[in-house]
C-alpha cells in the first residue's frame, strides 16, 4: 500500500513538473503558433548555468533566480533573432507549403546548437543537480512516510506558478493583451495591442516555465546536454493530450503522464515508459485529436 | 502518355550515367573513401525518403531513422535467423517498412505539422524499448550482427574486390534503383497529384483526387524507401538501437533541408554535406590546438547553424529556388 | 479641425489591384459614406487607412499627420479606430474583456478616463451593459456589432472607420446601430467613415457620399444629391 501511495505522490510531483513544461509549450503555441522543440534544450542550458553558479559557491536560491531570468531572456532572444524574422518571411511563395513546418525545423536547429554549446562549455558527462530541501522520505518513528520534502516543495512551487499565471492571464492588462494577440491578431492590432511584443512576452514566459521545469526535474534525471529530451517528449505528449491550445488541459495532461509513468515504472518496467507514451500519443490523436479539453476549432498548422 | 515515356527514358539515361560514373570513380578511391561513398549512398536513400514525404506533402518527419530501423531489423532478422541472402533482405525490408508505413500513414493522415513532427520523434525514441521487448528476435540493447558478406565466387574469381568496394557495389545498384523510382514518381502523374494535394487540399479534392488516400500512399512510398536505406545502413556491421538513434533522423532531416526540400539533386548535395562535414572540420582544425570537447561537438554545432541559416536565408534550400521555378 | 485626406491611393490585394488611385476627403465631424458593389474595394480602403494593408502608392493624411503605411497599433494611437467587417469580437472573451481590450493601450496613463469611456459605451448600448459578464460568443449578431463598435469607441477615437455594420443583421437592428452612430457623431463631433453596401441606409444619415467601382472613385458628392441621382444608382448599384 505504501508503495502505491509513494508512487502516486512521486507521480504527482513529476506530473507537476511535466505540467509546467507542457504549459510552456502551450503558451508559445498559442502566442506565436510554434511548437518549440528547443524548449527543454533552453532549460538544459539554463540549468547548467545554475549548476555552475552553485559549483562556484553561490547559494541554490541565487542560482534558481538567475536560471529563471536567463530562461526568459533566452526565450526572448530566440524570438527576436530567429522566430520573428521567420514569421515576416512566411509570405514568400516558395515557402508556402512549408509555412507550418519551418518554425519546427528552426527550433530543432536551435536545439542542436544549444546542446552542442553545452557540450563544448560544460563537457558531455552527466552531473547531478542539488535540491533545496531534503529529497529523502520523511522519517516517522521506525518507518518512513511515502514522500519527501522535495516532493512537497515541487508540488508547492508548481501550484504557486500555476496560480500566478492564471492571475496574470485573466486579471491583468498584459495578460488580456497576450490572449487577444493569440486569439485574433488582427483585432488585437486594431485595438492598439503590439502583437509582436506580446509574442516575445510569450516566449519569455514559456522560457522561464521551461527553465523552472529543468531546475526541478534534474535532481532526478541528472544533467547532460541530452537528458531533458525525454522531458520534452513527455511535455509534448501532455500538451497534445490536453489539447495543445488549452493551458488547463496541459496541466491535466502533465499530471496524467506523471502518474501514469510512475505507475508503469513501479508496476511494469521502466523500459516500457516510451511505449506507454507512444501509445497515449497515438491513441489521443486517433480518438480525440483535439485533446481532452481542446475546442472544436480546426487545428492550426 | 508519350510525355511520360520520355521522362522515363531521360531518367534512365541520367541514372545509368551516374551509376557508371560512380562505379568507375570508385576504382580510383582508397578503401576508406569507397566506404564513405557507400555511406553517402545509403544515407542518400534515407534522405530521398524524406524528400518524397516533404516534397510531396509539405510534412516533415523526425522519425525517418526509426523507419530505417524497421527496414534494418526486418532484413537483419531474416538474415540472422533464417540465413536469407542480403538481396532477399532488401526486398523484405522494402515491403515490411511499406506495411509499417501504411499503418503509420493511416494515423498520420489525420495529423499534420507539429503534431506529426512530435509523434514521429516519439516513435524514434521508443525504438530501443521495442528492441528490448522482442529481445529474442531483435537482439535487445545489442542488436543483430550482420554485414555485407563477401562477393560471390564468379566475381572474386574475376577480380579482387575489397570489403569496402564490395559494400559500394551492393549499395550502388540499390541506390540507383531507388533514385530511378523516385525521380519518375515525382515527375509523373502520381507525383503531380501528390503536389496538388500538398498545395491545395480542397482544390485537389474538387478536381477528383482522393486526398486522404493520396496522403497515405505518400507515407507508404516514403517508408518503403527509408526501409530500403535502413537495411543497407545496418549491413555496415550492426542492426541495433545505437545504429538508428534520434540523431540519425535529425541528420536525414538536416540533409533534406540543406539541399532543398523536395529536390532530388538537393537531397544528394545535402547528404554529401552531412557526411563530409565532420571530416572537413577535422581537417580544418587539425593544425590548431583545439580541446577534445570542442572538436567533438563542433560538427553538431555547425550543422545546427547551417540548418538555421538555410531556413532563415533561403528556406527552399541550396537547390530549392531554381528547382521550384521549373515547375 | 482634422480631416482625413486620401490621395491617389493604390493598394494591391494579392495579385488584384483593389484600389486604383482613390482620392477623397472625409470632413471633420461629418459622416462620410463609401458605397459600391461587392468587390469595389471598400473594405480594402478602410484596411489601408487603418494600416492592415500596405499601400503601394499614394498618401493618407489625418489632420497634419501623414499616416500612410504606419502599423495599425500606431494608427489607433493617433485617434483612428477601425471596426472591421463581420462583427469582429473575440468570442471566448467576456463582453467586458472585449471592451477593455480596446482601451488597453491607454490604461496605464489614463486609467480613470478609461473607466469613464467604458461606462459611456455601456450607456450608449444598454443591451451590452446587461451582459458584461457573458461571453461574446453568446451574443446575437446585432449585439456583437455593438460590442465591436464599443471596443473601438473606448480608444477615444476622433475618426471611426466602420466596415459594413449592417452585414447580416435585421433591418430594425441596423437602424438602431446606425442611429447610435449618428447621434454620437452629432453630439461629440466624431468623424465617421462608413462603408456600406446598403446604400439607402448609409446615404440617409451621411453628409457626404463616395461611390467606388472597381477600385476607382466614380462619384463624390453630398449624400443628399447622391441619393437623388437615380441614373447613378441604376448604373452602379443596380436598383
Amino acid at each position: 500500500m505504501n508503495t502505491f501511495i509513494s508512487t502516486l505522490i512521486t507521480g504527482t510531483a513529476n506530473g507537476a513538473i511535466f505540467a509546467l513544461a507542457a504549459l510552456g509549450l502551450v503558451i508559445v503555441w498559442r502566442g506565436a503558433g510554434v511548437v518549440n522543440f528547443a524548449q527543454m534544450g533552453q532549460a538544459m542550458f539554463t540549468t547548467y548555468i545554475a549548476s555552475n553558479l552553485i559549483a562556484s559557491g553561490n547559494s541554490y536560491w541565487l542560482a534558481f533566480i538567475v536560471a529563471l531570468i536567463s530562461g526568459s531572456l533566452l526565450g526572448m532572444i530566440i524570438d527576436l533573432l530567429i522566430m520573428r524574422p521567420l514569421a515576416h518571411k512566411k509570405s514568400s511563395s516558395a515557402t508556402k507549403t512549408l509555412a507550418g513546418t519551418i518554425p519546427v525545423i528552426a527550433s530543432l536547429g536551435i536545439l542542436a546548437i544549444l546542446q552542442a554549446l553545452a557540450g563544448i562549455f560544460w563537457a558531455g558527462e552527466e552531473r547531478g543537480f542539488p535540491t533545496p530541501v531534503n529529497s529523502f522520505y520523511f522519517k516517522n518513528g521506525d518507518g518512513t512516510l511515502p514522500f519527501s520534502a522535495f516532493n512537497l516543495f515541487v508540488i508547492g512551487v508548481v501550484l504557486i506558478v500555476l496560480l500566478s499565471l492564471t492571475y496574470f492571464f485573466t486579471q491583468t492588462g498584459a495578460g488580456l493583451g497576450m490572449r487577444a494577440a493569440a486569439l485574433n491578431p488582427e483585432v488585437a492590432r486594431l485595438s492598439g495591442i503590439k502583437v509582436s511584443r506580446m509574442r516575445t512576452l510569450s516566449w519569455a514566459i514559456s522560457g522561464a516555465a521551461g527553465s523552472l521545469a529543468g531546475l526541478l526535474i534534474t535532481p532526478s534525471t541528472n544533467l547532460s546536454p541530452n537528458t531533458l529530451d525525454l522531458i520534452l517528449i513527455i511535455a509534448f505528449t501532455a500538451a497534445v493530450v490536453g489539447g495543445l491550445d488549452s493551458p488547463l488541459g496541459a496541466v491535466i495532461g502533465g499530471l496524467i503522464l506523471g502518474i501514469g509513468i510512475a505507475l508503469v515504472t513501479t508496476y511494469g518496467s521502466p523500459e516500457n515508459v516510451f511505449l506507454a507514451i507512444l501509445f497515449v500519443l497515438l491513441a489521443v490523436q486517433l480518438i480525440r485529436p483535439n485533446g481532452i479539453l481542446g475546442g472544436k476549432q480546426v487545428r492550426r498548422g | 502518355m508519350d510525355k511520360y515515356k520520355n521522362i522515363w527514358r531521360k531518367n534512365l539515361i541520367k541514372t545509368l550515367t551516374l551509376g557508371v560514373f560512380l562505379f568507375l570513380l570508385s576504382f580510383t578511391f582508397e578503401p576508406y573513401n569507397q566506404g564513405q561513398l557507400a555511406l553517402v549512398l545509403m544515407l542518400f536513400i534515407g534522405v530521398l525518403s524524406l524528400t518524397v514525404l516533404t516534397g510531396a506533402s509539405g510534412q516533415i518527419s523526425l522519425g525517418q531513422g526509426a523507419l530505417m530501423a524497421v527496414g534494418g531489423y526486418s532484413s537483419a532478422s531474416l538474415i540472422t535467423h533464417l540465413g536469407a541472402s542480403i538481396w532477399i533482405g532488401f526486398l523484405v525490408a522494402f515491403f515490411a517498412t511499406a506495411i509499417f508505413g501504411l499503418i503509420l500513414g493511416t494515423a498520420a493522415a489525420r495529423v499534420s505539422g507539429p503534431y506529426l513532427a512530435g509523434t514521429t520523434l516519439v516513435i524514434a525514441l521508443a525504438l530501443p524499448s521495442v528492441a528490448n521487448r522482442f529481445e529474442s528476435v531483435l537482439g535487445g540493447d545489442v542488436g543483430l550482427i550482420v554485414d555485407f558478406g563477401t562477393p560471390p565466387t564468379w566475381i572474386s574469381n574475376l577480380i579482387e574486390v575489397g570489403y569496402e568496394q564490395w559494400q559500394l557495389w551492393v549499395v550502388l545498384p540499390v541506390a540507383l534503383t531507388a533514385l530511378f523510382f523516385i525521380s519518375n514518381l515525382m515527375a509523373t502523374r502520381a507525383g503531380r497529384s501528390w503536389q496538388a494535394v500538398r498545395d491545395d487540399e480542397i482544390g485537389a479534392a474538387v478536381s477528383g483526387i482522393p486526398v486522404a488516400r493520396t496522403k497515405v500512399i505518400v507515407f507508404v512510398v516514403s517508408s518503403a524507401i527509408a526501409g530500403l536505406g535502413g537495411a543497407l545502413y545496418g549491413l555496415r556491421g550492426l542492426v541495433g538501437p545505437s545504429v538508428y538513434p534520434v540523431s540519425l533522423s535529425l541528420t536525414l532531416l538536416t540533409a533534406a533541408i540543406l539541399g532543398g526540400v523536395g529536390s532530388i539533386s538537393g537531397a544528394f548535395i545535402g547528404t554529401l554535406i552531412v557526411v563530409f562535414l565532420p571530416d572537413l572540420i577535422d581537417w580544418a582544425i587539425s593544425g590548431l590546438a583545439v580541446s577534445e570537447q570542442l572538436s567533438n561537438y563542433l560538427p553538431a554545432l555547425l550543422t545546427g547553424f547551417l540548418l538555421l541559416a538555410t531556413i532563415i536565408i533561403n528556406p527552399a534550400g541550396v537547390m530549392g529556388a531554381g528547382h521550384r521555378k521549373k515547375h | 479641425m482634422k480631416n482625413l485626406m486620401v490621395s491617389d491611393l493604390v493598394t494591391d490585394y494579392g495579385h488584384v489591384r483593389a484600389l486604383d488611385g482613390v482620392s477623397f476627403i472625409a470632413n471633420s465631424g461629418e459622416i462620410t459614406t463609401v458605397i459600391g458593389a461587392n468587390g469595389a474595394g471598400k473594405s480594402t480602403l478602410l484596411r489601408t487607412i487603418s494600416g492592415l494593408e500596405k499601400a503601394k502608392s499614394g498618401t493618407i493624411s489625418w489632420g497634419d499627420l501623414l499616416i500612410t503605411n504606419l502599423a495599425p497599433e500606431e494608427i489607433v494611437r493617433l485617434g483612428v479606430a477601425h471596426v472591421p467587417e463581420g462583427h469582429a469580437v473575440i468570442p471566448t472573451f467576456s463582453v467586458l474583456e472585449n471592451i477593455e481590450m480596446g482601451a488597453l493601450f491607454r490604461k496605464r496613463k489614463n486609467s480613470t478616463d478609461v473607466k469613464v469611456a467604458i461606462s459611456e459605451v455601456l450607456d450608449l448600448f444598454p443591451r451590452l451593459a446587461e451582459r458584461v459578464k457573458q461571453s461574446a460568443g453568446s451574443l446575437s449578431g446585432g449585439e456583437r456589432q455593438m460590442l465591436a463598435i464599443s471596443r473601438a469607441l473606448v480608444s477615444r477615437p476622433e475618426l471611426l472607420l466602420l466596415d459594413e455594420p449592417s452585414l447580416g443583421l435585421a433591418p430594425l437592428v441596423v437602424e438602431q446601430i446606425i442611429q447610435s452612430i449618428n447621434q454620437l457623431c452629432r453630439s461629440t463631433g466624431l468623424t465617421v467613415l462608413l462603408v456600406e453596401q446598403n446604400a439607402n441606409t448609409a446615404l440617409a444619415v451621411a453628409d457626404h457620399g463616395v461611390l467606388l467601382a472597381l477600385g476607382k472613385v466614380v462619384s463624390d458628392q453630398p449624400a443628399a444629391k447622391m441619393r437623388a441621382d437615380s441614373a447613378l444608382r441604376t448604373a452602379y448599384l443596380g436598383y
